[in-house]
């Protein structure tokens, strides 16, 4: 079972240029872009293990299942080098998917909201391929992506065009790009669950323009500005609404219309052999949503070899116009969804990740083990939330990396 | 596309070109220029703005598959059963 409001191009442009975009500078330790074409061919794997906490029985409907998503992902990521200009990306992402899933929500006792979870346990794979092709100038770079991301109920074609200008000695970089999805669901089981559509399109467009600029030797500044654009059908055909008594199916605006600016912070401390790393994300869009995000790390290095980080996370969101946990009667405009995802809610998490580099002949290794704990909730939203969703998530996620470069 | 989103979308625009061309002419005195050679201390592992592209990745999609908000640091999300 697939949910629409997850899906996500393969190899989103802006995503991923976000990171690149700003190692605009030589030497740049980071496994996003450098500024020059790879040397070294690079094969990376990652293994990642994703468990959500059981959701509270007093929250679920009587004989719902409380248990929800347990994930496993395998990555490979490989570097090329084609020539002195030119070096090829490629990523392959393999996700196996179990668990029950939130449906719909409905009153309970007394009107408060219970959440009915998915009657049976699903298993779903998702696999996901993108790559790139990076060309470099002396003053810059462009690279071209694309991707395709395929579930038995979903896919998804994508590509981009980004680039990157440098200034001033590469004091300071403009980059700016441009990607597309085109996506196609065809939800399962839509005899058992009629509301379900058979066959539905979506359309997603990104463009985006950010600045990194050196402070000095010691700090880097970089902000981004992105506009994404949605439109077909982007509701979430696997999930329903308690409308006037009755189950409807989710219903969605068919454009959705967004922004978002990231500023990052990096500043070395050379007395503690450590940086600070400090971002922050504004994020609006014409559903009503407005989120804040920020996010503290300290990177502190050990004999120049390894890197201990422990890192804390805020999330704030406001909710869709269109969302309620369950409406008394129908909507105006037809719109509705109870999907936590658009519900008003914070999320507080952290983290802690140890990475380590070094050479053994003529290998260059890396390695990377980490932990995050993320729990949400509506006490940690900026605002007083009336009427929390009962289908909020907590998680954590465990994952380890291994890369030679030869 | 409501008159709110318009006009913050444009202000946050505005904004960010109006910091961009403030540090070009006005700011230079905050900046301290350093040259390629000057360098080793910006190229730190510690210092890079994502240290690994995978945990990245992975992260964004976690959140972008939890999360309303859309758009920032990290890298491709994609199709998840993660609802």
């Amino acid at each position: 079972m697939a949910a629409t409001e997850g899906k996500r191009k393969a190899g989103s442009t802006a995503l991923r240029a976000l990171t690149s975009g700003a190692l605009a500078l030589p030497g740049l330790a980071g496994s996003a872009r450098a500024d020059s074409a790879a040397e070294l061919f690079a094969l990376e794997y990652a293994f990642s293990w994703y468990q959500e906490d059981d959701i509270d029985s007093s929250l679920v409907a009587p004989g719902s299942a409380t248990e929800r998503m347990k994930i496993q992902s395998h990555q490979i990521h490989i570097d090329k080098p084609w020539s002195g200009r030119v070096d090829l990306d490629f990523d392959l992402m393999q996700e196996v998917m179990s668990g029950a899933s939130p449906i719909f929500v409905e009153p309970g006792p007394g009107g408060k909201p219970q959440q009915v979870m998915s009657g049976a346990t699903i298993q779903e794979q998702r696999t996901d391929i993108s790559s790139a092709v990076n060309f470099y100038f002396d003053t810059g770079r462009i690279t071209g992506t694309g991707g395709v991301s395929t579930e038995n109920d979903y896919l998804a074609l994508s590509g981009g065009l980004e680039g990157v200008k440098h200034f001033n000695q590469k004091n300071t970089s403009l980059s700016m790009g441009a990607g597309f999805s085109l996506d196609t669901i065809k939800p399962v089981d839509t005899d058992e669950f009629p509301l379900r559509p058979e066959k539905e399109n979506r359309e997603g467009y990104d463009v985006f323009v950010g600045i990194s600029q050196i402070i000095n030797e010691f700090a880097i500044v970089e902000s981004t500005v992105s506009y994404q654009r949605g439109s077909g059908y982007l509701s979430d055909p696997y999930k329903e609404v308690f409308v006037g008594g009755n189950r409807v199916a989710d219903s969605r605006p068919e454009a959705r219309n967004g922004f978002s600016w990231l500023t990052r912070y990096r500043h070395h401390v050379d007395l503690l052999k450590g940086s600070v790393h400090a971002d922050y994300r504004l994020y609006l869009d014409d559903w009503g949503i407005t989120s804040h995000t920020l996010e503290l790390a300290w990177a502190q290095s050990l004999w120049d070899v390894v890197q201990i980080i422990p890192s804390v996370r805020y999330y704030t969101q406001s909710q869709a116009n269109f969302y309620a946990p369950y409406f008394d009667q129908a909507t105006d405009d037809g719109y509705a969804s109870s999907d936590y995802r658009l519900s008003p809610f914070g999320a507080i998490s952290w983290g802690v990740r140890a990475e380590t580099q070094f050479p053994t002949g003529q290998i260059q290794w890396r390695g990377r083990i980490s932990y995050e704990r993320y729990d949400s909730g509506a006490s940690y939203a900026i605002g007083k939330v009336a009427t929390p969703n009962p289908g909020l998530v907590s998680f954590n996620v465990i994952s380890f990396s291994l890369m030679g470069a030869f | 596309m409501s008159t709110r989103w318009r006009g913050l979308a444009r202000g946050a625009s505005l904004l960010l070109c109006s910091a961009v061309a403030l540090c070009s002419l006005g700011c230079k005195s905050l900046l301290t220029p350093v040259s390629p050679w000057e360098r080793e201390t910006l190229s730190r592992p510690d210092m890079a703005w994502e240290s690994d592209r995978m945990l990245s990745s992975i992260r964004s999609h976690v959140f972008y598959s939890k999360e309303a908000a859309r758009g920032g640091a990290g890298g491709s999300g994609g199709g998840c059963g993660c609802n």
